[in-house]
């Protein structure tokens, strides 16, 4: 019976286990979105050929991939730290939101300071607002036990109304038919790393957080209290990790992350803050840490996958009139598949 | 029942199992924990679908797929934890699925009246009107007998009736079983206590690792050939602990000293002094007064029916639930409302009673799962980072040591058989030096082989000079095992006796309330 | 009648308007949490709801196909949680979520591929409202109550009905038991799976019926985001409104009133910034639910699958 299972063939056989029904999740959703496009009238070959090479045929494309991936991977790793504690952040578009209004105020507040400090102090700003916004719903969850599901979406709309109040009232730019604010100093932008197609070094920023994440998550003992936390909390309780903490820690770590996003948005990309920069950013960011699992090692190849799909989104509707959303649905299709992978492997 | 078969993933729980059950008669299916008793009656219930075997009735070949084919062929069965609705009342909770006339009041005081009937014709006396929830275990099991009689049943299965009964009221349920016998029922009794099975049973089954062994009279069956049964080859029943007699675990020594509160020779690890906790809103009091100590080298027992404060207390020891008032010294510094944690770094080990929900991550790996607790501790830990060499390492060890069977220290948790997440758990309380042990129902739910090894372990451990505070609702494990029991009865210590005064009656007497020094013959 | 009594049936007739899509959702969420199934795609089913109540009524003239068109849909996202969670086991927040996903797209996707982009958005006349013949004649509250459209009515109706239901049946007493220990009310035969099909495909239905109404009442179009969190809202409600159907009823008063409230200021013009009244429901909501986690009990197995076979917990 105890086996001593040869250590590479279970590499290999992870492998398979772990990819394959990815792969195979991605066909099924491909197949059966086929179903719904060719009924809708367009021609299916063409329209994948879209979505999947347009990141990748010209450098624009490549770098739009890159600029949305910056987002995408902070809002699933907003999503995927609490989640490994067992808790749903389903708030990081409100804290992207503040975080990018915390970003914005330093920005100008302070816009005559030069690059390195004007930068740092946004970008910080930036997590803080995002952490507080987290923190909201954290304490309720830590001092009253309410639901977390709940507080972190009600507190998604108070944001948009929020970013409505300081892009029309307080920093209105005038000259914007959309709710828009006067732009942040320039010594708060980030700098480029590539300057045609334009790319901002919060790539790299976000990347070193993803490996900071997954060192985290997987190598420290803060971590495995996080993950045993997720777990059985009553278990972790009884063994000495104080998890009503772990909560509160988790939901304001997701919150900073977001935060950053947001700060990224309006240092990297507006130069402003912008009613709606939050796109669907969080929904995907979800999408992405359930696709991989809440894994902090899959997500970010996850992230870069959805990033490439949402690209391909847009060139979709603009060259080939098939609106955007086939692809969201593309997108929930490939999750639902990947969940029921796990069900037939469990047979 | 014939060839009945069963697996749960790669676990073989029933192998070509036969039963037969004769009209007016109690059978005693008798086995330790995972031989597959349960199993076996669920099938017959209709809550697990057998792989294979067929299911006689009176000669008939019957199929049942769910409790309700069960219930139509008037078969009734009640579980070892309570199938009840809390925040129903008594009859709620019996008559629900029942065919009720659809009156617009949901008037039930015809049903009340039959359940009053009932129970009184079968000596059961319970409430109608009362709430589950507030009821005492020994009430509720009365319950779970009148949901099943209510229903008609001719046959009627009780998994592990006692575990939760006084020896006084052990008896109360068998003479209720013998009246019902004799109202033309049959009773399958479900135990793995030999005691138990040759008091009240006229037939006797033996099941062993999910095999049939063989199915004897009473009066040919001799606890010899039954532990054989019970056991197989395998075990040696000389040096069990398990089957042994009470008495000769360790000599008793005469002393003719009455009522003299038992002081230890030894250094007295763990003191409780005047401990009281509150239920979680902070109101009742759940422990009153609590006072008692614990030594190197000595087993301290705690006796008591399930619900009166064993886990509370446990809880609050153990730094999960707060004392409201008094002390907890571990060697002489007060931990009362101290953390958890720091509690595990002074060598506190803890065995908790449902060790699935209170030591168990289903979604971690086994090697996660045997640093729980210590995972911030050296070697696993170094600087706040895990040192997954030293973990894994550690892990392989402990799965040799303890035969856990799993392909490897990798594998989710939650693919382990049962037994084999019990070995993990225990595994990780032995793993690591510890002063004190507190174990609450360390065995419950363990085959024999692996309940043998619990009560080695604990004995060599307490040699070694740890002090135990053994909590257990099974009175037979205490007498065993410790050197003194404490019976707790709602919260509060009624009285400790010394091993040279242990008398079964005397703690069931303590159980239900009685204080020693209030029985004046 | 002075101008306060004007004041007083003219706000008292909007909020039963305006209560309709919270009683629907929130009684649907609470159907199937009896049971222990817990949906949260709420938002999404509402938005669908939305998306195809409009263009049913606007592609076929009329607001009936609109609704059926929009129930139907409701039906089959409820299958289809059923089936996930209770067929197949799958987590119900996961499930709830991806069904969100998919619902969000399906009813943007929908609406685009059938009217495209337009200037002008095609409206669809708004639901008529039907007195109560005798009723409606009553002082005050015959215009409050009796004087509205056919969903007000039975949004109310349904409520007493599903009271009735839970506490005078007996099918509620088997309801209630799976949702508060599934294996108790199977062990005595009460069917578990086919009572979370049954709440679960109602609840849709309620759902879709509730975000198809948006559009018939309070834009005679379909817009992105329309529901406006009233989904998420629902389940807060019924929560607090402790999984009872005459609590949530009384909670959707109180939702509606604000949401009524919020409106009315904004145009009335208070000195106050109008985005700080938009956040009222929301911060209602919050401000609620710390109130109520003090005494409300939800249903004990609520968010939970029963596997009548599962031995140790996963």
């Amino acid at each position: 019976m105890n086996e001593r299972t040869n250590t590479r063939g279970l590499k290999v056989t992870n492998l398979v286990n772990n990819f394959g029904p990815y792969l195979l999740a991605i066909v099924a959703s491909f197949l059966a979105s086929g179903i719904f496009i060719a009924l809708m009238g367009f021609n299916v070959p063409k329209a994948y050929a879209t979505i999947l090479f347009t990141s990748f045929r010209t450098p624009n494309g490549f770098v739009q991939t890159l600029l949305k991936f910056v987002p995408l991977l902070l809002q699933a790793l907003a999503f995927t730290i609490p989640l490994a504690a067992g808790k749903f952040n389903i708030g990081g578009e409100g804290q992207l939101i503040v975080g990018a209004i915390g970003a914005t105020a330093v920005g100008i507040l302070f816009s005559d300071l030069p690059l390195p400090l004007l930068l740092l102090l946004v970008l910080i700003s930036g997590i803080l607002f995002g952490c507080l916004w987290a923190a909201i719903p954290a304490w309720l969850l830590y001092q009253f036990n309410i639901n977390e599901i709940l507080t972190t979406v009600m507190m998604n709309f108070v944001s948009f109304s929020l970013i409505d109040y300081v892009a029309t009232e307080i920093w209105r730019d005038p000259m914007a038919g959309h709710p828009t604010t006067i732009p942040i100093g320039t010594g708060g932008e980030l700098p480029l790393i590539v300057s045609r197609p334009p790319l901002h070094s919060g790539i790299i920023l976000v990347i070193a957080i993803a490996i900071a994440v997954y060192i985290y998550t997987n190598r420290t003992s803060a971590g495995y209290e996080l993950v045993a936390t997720g777990s059985n909390p009553r278990a972790s309780q009884v063994y000495g990790i104080n998890v009503r903490r772990m909560f509160l820690l988790s939901l304001i770590l997701g919150g900073a992350l977001a935060g950053l996003s947001g700060a990224i948005e309006v240092a990297g990309v507006q130069h402003r803050l912008i009613e709606g920069l939050q796109s669907n950013y969080l929904l995907l960011g979800i999408i992405i840490g359930l696709i991989a699992k809440g894994n902090n090692l899959t997500v970010p190849f996850v992230a870069f996958f959805i990033a490439v799909l949402e690209v391909g989104a847009s060139a979709l509707q603009r060259t080939m009139m098939i609106p955007g959303e086939m692809v969201f649905i593309v997108e929930a299709l490939i999750l639902l598949f990947v969940l029921l992978s796990d069900v037939v492997r469990r047979r | 029942m014939k060839g009945v078969k069963k697996s749960f993933g790669t676990v073989v729980a029933l192998d070509d199992v036969n039963f037969e059950l004769n009209s007016k008669e109690i059978n005693g299916l008798l086995g330790g924990n995972g031989a597959g008793k349960t199993t076996l009656m669920n099938i017959l219930y209709g809550l697990y679908k057998p792989d294979a075997g067929e299911i006689y009735l009176h000669g008939e070949r019957v199929e049942i797929q769910s409790p309700k084919d069960a219930i139509k062929h008037r078969i009734g069965m009640v579980h070892q934890h309570f199938l009840q609705i809390e925040s129903y009342t008594v009859t709620e909770n019996i008559v629900l699925g029942t065919p009720l006339k659809n009156r617009p009041t949901l008037n039930l005081a015809e049903q009340e009246e039959k359940i009053t009937d009932l129970s009184e014709k079968f000596g059961l006396a319970v409430n109608p009107r009362a709430l589950i929830g507030e009821l005492p275990i020994g009430i509720r099991q009365k319950v779970e007998i009148l949901k099943a009689i209510y229903r008609g049943v001719k046959i009627l299965i009780l998994d592990e009736p006692t575990t939760n009964l006084t020896p006084q009221e052990v008896d109360f349920l068998f003479n209720s079983l013998r009246a019902m016998v004799e109202e033309g029922m049959s009773v399958v009794f479900i135990t793995h206590k030999l005691r138990e099975a040759l008091s009240v049973c006229d037939r006797i089954s033996v099941l062993r690792d999910g095999r049939y062994v063989f199915s004897i009279h009473r009066d040919e069956a001799t606890e010899e050939a039954l532990v054989r049964g019970m056991v197989g080859e395998r075990l040696d029943i000389d040096k069990s602990l398990l089957f042994s007699k009470p008495e000769s675990i360790r000599e008793i020594e005469p002393t003719s000293v009455e009522f003299v509160e038992p002081v230890c020779k030894e250094r007295v690890v763990l003191n409780v002094e005047g401990l009281h906790v509150r239920d979680e809103a902070g109101g009742i009091p759940i422990i009153r007064d609590c006072s008692f100590h614990v030594c190197e080298k000595e087993i301290f027992g705690i006796a008591g029916v399930a619900g009166n404060g064993q886990q509370e207390l446990v809880e609050s020891l153990i730094g999960i639930r707060p004392v409201a008032q008094g002390r907890v010294l571990i060697n002489d510094t007060n931990v009362a409302d101290v953390e958890t944690r720091k509690l595990l770094e002074k060598g506190v080990t803890y065995i908790p009673e449902d060790r699935l929900n209170d030591g168990f991550l289903p979604t971690a790996n086994v090697a996660q799962n045997l640093i729980l607790g210590y995972h911030n501790q050296a070697p696993y830990s170094k600087r706040g980072f895990l040192d997954w060499k030293a973990i894994f390492r550690a892990a392989e060890k402990l799965i040799r040591e303890y035969t856990i069977m799993t392909p490897s220290a990798q594998e989710v948790a939650a693919n382990l058989s049962g037994g084999n997440i019990q070995r993990v758990m225990l595994a990780r309380a032995f793993s690591r030096p510890s002063r004190l042990l507190i174990a609450h129902n360390p065995t419950r739910g363990l085959d024999i082989q692996s309940t043998d090894f619990v009560y080695t372990k604990l004995l060599e451990r307490k040699d070694e000079g740890m002090a135990i505070l053994l909590i257990s609702e099974d009175l037979d494990e205490l007498l065993r095992l410790c050197d003194r029991i404490a019976t707790i009865y709602r919260g509060e210590i009624v009285g400790v006796l010394e091993r040279s005064k242990f008398d079964r009656y005397e703690i069931g007497r303590m159980m239900s309330g009685v204080k020693t020094h209030e029985r004046t013959n | 009648m002075g101008e306060f009594e004007l004041q007083f049936v003219n706000f008292s007739s909007l909020v039963m308007l305006a209560l309709v899509p919270y009683v629907l959702a929130s009684q649907g969420t609470m159907l199937g949490g009896r049971t222990g199934l817990f949906n949260v795609a709420q938002e999404g089913i509402m938005l669908v709801g939305a998306s195809l109540g409009f263009l049913g009524a606007y592609l076929y003239g009329n607001l009936v196909y609109g609704l059926l068109l929009a129930t139907l849909v409701g039906a089959l996202f409820g299958l289809a949680l059923a089936y996930f969670t209770t067929s197949l086991k799958m987590n119900q927040f996961v499930i709830g979520l991806a069904l969100f996903f998919f619902c969000l797209g399906l009813s943007t996707l929908a609406y685009k591929f059938v009217i495209g982009v337009t200037l002008q958005p095609p409206l669809i006349p708004t639901l008529p409202k039907v007195p109560i013949l005798g009723l409606s004649q009553i002082p005050i509250l015959g215009e409050i109550l009796f004087n509205q459209n056919l969903i007000v009515y039975f949004a109310i109706l349904l409520s007493i009905f599903l009271y009735y239901l839970l506490y005078k049946t007996s099918i509620g007493l088997e309801l209630k038991a799976v949702g508060e220990n599934p294996k108790a009310a199977d062990s005595l035969g009460v069917n578990v799976s086919r009572m979370r099909y049954i709440t679960a495909i109602v609840g849709g239905m309620l759902m879709g019926l509730a975000g198809a109404y948006l559009p018939m009442v309070y834009t005679g179009t379909f817009t992105e985001g329309m529901v406006q969190g009233r989904g998420w809202i629902a389940i807060a409600l019924t929560f607090f409104g402790g999984w009872s159907p005459h609590l949530i009823l009384l909670g959707s008063l109180f939702f509606a009133g604000i949401d009524v409230l919020a409106l009315r200021a904004q145009v009335g013009g208070l000195g106050i910034p109008y985005q700080f009244l938009l956040t009222l429901p929301y911060l209602g909501t919050i401000l609620v639910m710390i109130f109520a986690s003090k005494w409300v009990r939800a249903p004990a197995f609520l968010g939970q699958n029963y596997d009548r076979e599962r031995r140790t917990l996963t």
